[in-house]
């Protein structure tokens, strides 16, 4: 299949490049090459808007990286061309973390604003810091790249830019169909819960500001070093908007959609070059009206076309067996997790109050008070999503209070959510493979070159999602998007999510919400049968025939101040609590 | 040197002005539709050429005619003035059904790019209609410099600060003690308990892109005297009144008032030392700024229940 994509792909552009050759045209090769330039931008630009879903609009400014980058290092600094690309991907590396930064803390309008006020500051400071930079009149004498002293001629250039497109393709496509690419998709879809199955945000966001940056500035050092010259004209708001499209129309998310974009927009920008004002007007309307009718782009219209049969499960019939994580043959009597004295304050609610607790290995416990006793922040407080003003948190021994929520699903926390938080776009097996994120080994460069190590830790988290499902009872439904399922099933989901992270404790914030009586008893022996494996389990939960029915130890609180503990009978009887559930008259 | 400060916070306070309409027109749409219309600067622009050409008609003189030296009647003024505010505001509509309507709501903020198509497409017309030269306008309260305690104020900046104040304490007015300024807070709030109360969230987001595109032709038409109409000024001052809306902080209407004006006069201060800086400082700031808080200055942040 892989070696089948890559032959494909080589004869592609061994077509492509043979009917460069045939042209000779200079100016149908300049058209061949800005498509691979833009191809470049595209293709980077696609993981930044397509999968990890940050809008940037400040483009042009990595470009200029790139573009100024190469220019004043072959000039002022007289270095060697081949050198000063690599150097110019790795200042727009740069300049990508420093985009990043303060893009990770802000969402929405706020990021679109961040990264155009950078792309504004990259074209002011080209324009106006003439020493430097040029301004309008430009660098000239910039070097082109050469092999054994013969500068690249048009046809050269082509090729490059074919040999490049190439790479680029099956390094990103390499790691965007494995965990990286899941990762990143997971960002998109909902942050929270990708903290929560080990995904850290902040990584992978300047991950895929850093690629986008690369990938643009590389493209942008291409045109400087084929032009043989750069002026701040090049860089403006309108390549910014250019690179957006080029995602946007083709198709974000999808690994060909800056390929058609890139293809059709160098297309028509040339087509229609000859009238301005024409060209002005189609790109108007391109904005306006692609998004309306394809919003998956071309690639997207492709898809509903040629409709994919849910592709048949990736059946590798689980030969190994669930194996349980070996239950700990810990000490017993020591606890799983210790909370001591934790109080959260929210301005003057204070939904934790000093509260103490101690969860024992391999025991079912509960939590349970009446609606705002501060349950569910005890929950987020434990699994990383809050922070506790004061009081300790200890898993294991080892503080957890205050790290972040990835972190701590990576030393053995597993969660599910109250108001339900699952991948809705991604299939089922998608989102258990996610789960199993934090516990594959394949690290960056071992995916983007598809190293075995990769290979391997992807068919061992495919092996080990498909038994949890088939534990689960879902294997039938691995490729349909959890989105699309009825409630109690998706509820299964997340808690099948929550066991690929393969946890030594696992958090359930109301599990049984919204299931059925039926639902409910079935969710209830599952749960039983989950922490049979040795999983230690605190729940949150309404239903008392199910907490009483279930839990070994049962913690209660109200306001945020534990009023009562111990085994379900002894819950049961204690007088504050029977008070807290129904006033006090009635006790 | 106190004089040249003064100076420049004077003419730093009257673009503010401009700023701060735009700045409020983007609080507007956003607190109630959680868009922005990208293309404001657009409007800007188009604002203080449909109000030029609606002197043209009036004065009997062809499209493109220099205004210099001509003089024009208060009605003039006032009649173009209304009638700018309204067909930007009408433009705001179609913009609103054709670029956010679709995709208000919708993941994936498409409406970034579908606005910028729209204003693309405005700008196309507009060059076709007008040309890409730049215009001289004349301002309605005459060109004499006013000297106060030796700063040079021109009239029009005066009034372009004054309505602004004026039009920014009335919309407050509005959004706080009618019933309708509620039942736009009660979309911003949440869009379908509004609906469920009866209210038209339809015609209140018409009514919002209404509102907001009227207030940046409002400001294209006071501040084409002082900068001189061009279609292509819009962007600059667009982003500007953007980045004081974000300084301040979207959320908060006067935040962002505050937020334009502030800009306004740091970037003449700014101007005071080195002009060619200006833009880079201000939006170096603006990234800062919301490094530090996120949601501006004085916006309020949304806590997400888990």
């Amino acid at each position: 299949m892989r070696s089948l994509h890559l032959i494909a792909v080589v004869a592609i552009a061994a077509g492509a490049a043979a009917l460069a050759a045939a042209i000779g045209n200079d100016y149908y090769l300049r058209i061949g090459f800005m498509m691979c330039v833009y191809y470049l931008c595209a293709a980077g630009m696609n993981v930044l808007v397509g999968y990890a879903g940050q809008k940037s609009l400040g483009q042009a400014g990595l470009f200029a990286a790139g573009a100024y980058g190469a220019a004043l290092l072959s000039t002022s600094l007289d270095m060697n061309a081949w050198v000063a690309l690599g150097a110019a991907a790795v200042i727009a590396g740069l300049c990508g973390v420093l985009i990043a930064w303060p893009s990770l803390r802000v969402k929405g309008p706020y990021l679109a604003m961040v990264t155009l006020a950078f792309g504004i500051v990259v074209e002011k400071l080209v324009s106006e810091w003439t020493e430097v930079f040029g301004g309008a009149e430009g660098i000239y004498n910039i070097k082109p790249l050469a092999v054994a002293g013969v500068p690249f001629t048009n046809l050269h250039w082509v090729w490059f830019g074919i040999v490049l497109a190439v790479i680029t393709h099956l390094l990103l496509r390499n790691l965007l169909t494995g965990r990286f690419g899941r990762a990143f998709l997971s960002l998109q879809a909902d942050e929270i819960a990708a903290e929560s199955v080990g995904v850290s945000v902040y990584r992978y966001k300047i991950l895929a500001f850093v690629i986008a940056a690369v990938t643009c500035g590389i493209a942008g050092a291409m045109v400087a070093q084929q032009n043989q010259y750069l002026n701040s004209d090049f860089i403006s708001f309108n390549l910014s908007i250019f690179i957006l499209l080029l995602v946007l129309f083709g198709g974000s998310g999808s690994l060909y959609g800056p390929l058609i974009g890139a293809i059709a927009l160098t297309l028509i920008d040339a087509l229609l070059a000859r009238w301005p004002p024409i060209q002005h007007f189609a790109y108007g309307g391109l904005l306006l009206f692609s998004l309306y009718a394809m919003p998956n782009g071309v690639a997207g219209l492709f898809a509903r076309f040629f409709a994919k049969k849910p592709t048949a499960v990736p059946v590798q019939a689980s030969a190994e067996k669930t194996e349980a994580p070996a239950r700990r043959k810990d000490d017993q009597s020591r606890p799983l997790l210790e909370v001591a004295s934790v109080s959260k304050n929210f301005g003057g609610v204070r939904p934790a109050n000093d509260v103490t607790f101690r969860l024992q290995l391999g025991h079912v416990h509960a939590l349970i008070g009446p609606n705002g006793a501060g349950k569910s922040t005890m929950i987020n407080m434990i699994s990383g999503v809050l922070t506790p003003s004061s009081g300790r948190i200890a898993f294991l021994g080892s503080e957890i209070g205050g790290l972040e929520s990835h972190g701590i699903c990576r030393l053995g926390v597993g969660r599910t959510f109250q108001n339900l938080r699952l991948f809705a776009s991604l299939s089922v097996l998608e989102n258990v493979l996610l789960g199993q994120h934090c516990r594959m080994k394949n690290g960056f460069w071992s995916s983007l070159f598809a190293l075995p190590l990769a290979h391997r830790e992807e068919a061992a988290a495919n092996a080990r999602a498909l038994s949890i499902l088939d534990t689960l009872g879902l294997r039938e439904l691995a490729q349909t998007p959890a989105g699309s399922l009825p409630y109690g099933l998706q509820r299964r989901v997340e808690l099948a999510r929550a066991l690929a992270t393969e946890p030594q404790l696992l958090l359930l914030d109301e599990p049984a919400a919204g299931l059925n009586p039926q639902e409910t008893s079935e969710l209830g022996k599952l749960i039983v049968q989950i922490s049979k494996l040795g999983i230690t389990i605190l729940m949150v939960e309404h239903h008392m025939d199910l907490v009483m029915a279930i839990s070994d130890h049962v913690i209660v609180l109200d306001y945020g101040i534990k009023i009562a503990e111990g085994t379900p009978s002894v819950v049961q009887s204690d007088k504050r609590v029977i008070e807290a559930y129904l006033g006090a008259e009635a006790a | 040197m106190l004089i040249a400060v003064l100076q420049a916070v004077a003419s730093g306070l009257a673009v503010g002005g401009a700023y701060a309409l735009i700045a409020l027109g983007f609080s507007i749409t956003f607190t109630t539709t959680k868009t922005l219309n990208f293309s404001h600067g657009d409007f800007v622009s188009v604002g203080s050429f449909i109000g030029v050409t609606v002197l043209w008609l009036l004065l009997g003189m062809p499209i493109n005619a220099p205004l210099a030296g001509v003089t024009i009647s208060v009605w003039q003024q006032l009649v173009a003035a209304v009638v700018t505010v309204t067909v930007v505001g009408l433009v705001g509509v179609a913009l609103y059904f054709l670029a956010v309507k679709p995709f208000a709501g919708k993941p994936g903020m498409s409406w970034v790019m579908t606005t910028i198509g729209f204003g693309i497409i405005l700008t196309s017309i507009g060059l076709a209609v007008w040309g890409p030269s730049q215009l001289v306008v004349p301002s309605p309260v005459g060109d004499d410099t006013i000297r106060i305690a030796g700063v040079g104020i021109r009239p029009q900046e005066i009034l372009m600060f004054v309505v602004a104040i004026i039009v920014m304490a009335v919309l407050d007015g509005v959004m706080h003690r009618t019933i309708m300024g509620k039942a736009m807070r009660a979309v911003a709030h949440d869009q379908r308990v509004a609906s469920l109360m009866g209210i038209n969230v339809t015609a209140v987001m018409v009514g919002a892109f209404f509102l907001s595109s009227a207030l940046a032709g409002l400001s294209g038409f006071l501040i084409a005297p002082i900068a001189s109409a061009s279609l292509y000024v819009g962007l600059s001052i667009a982003l500007k009144g953007f980045s004081g809306a974000i300084i301040g902080g979207l959320s908060n209407p006067r935040g962002c008032v505050l937020g334009g004006f502030a800009l306004g006069v740091l970037e003449s201060l700014v101007n005071l030392w080195q002009a060619q800086w200006r833009e880079i400082v201000v939006f170096l700031l603006v990234i800062l700024v919301l490094a530090v808080r996120p949601y501006g200055l004085l916006g309020f942040r949304t806590v997400e229940k888990v």
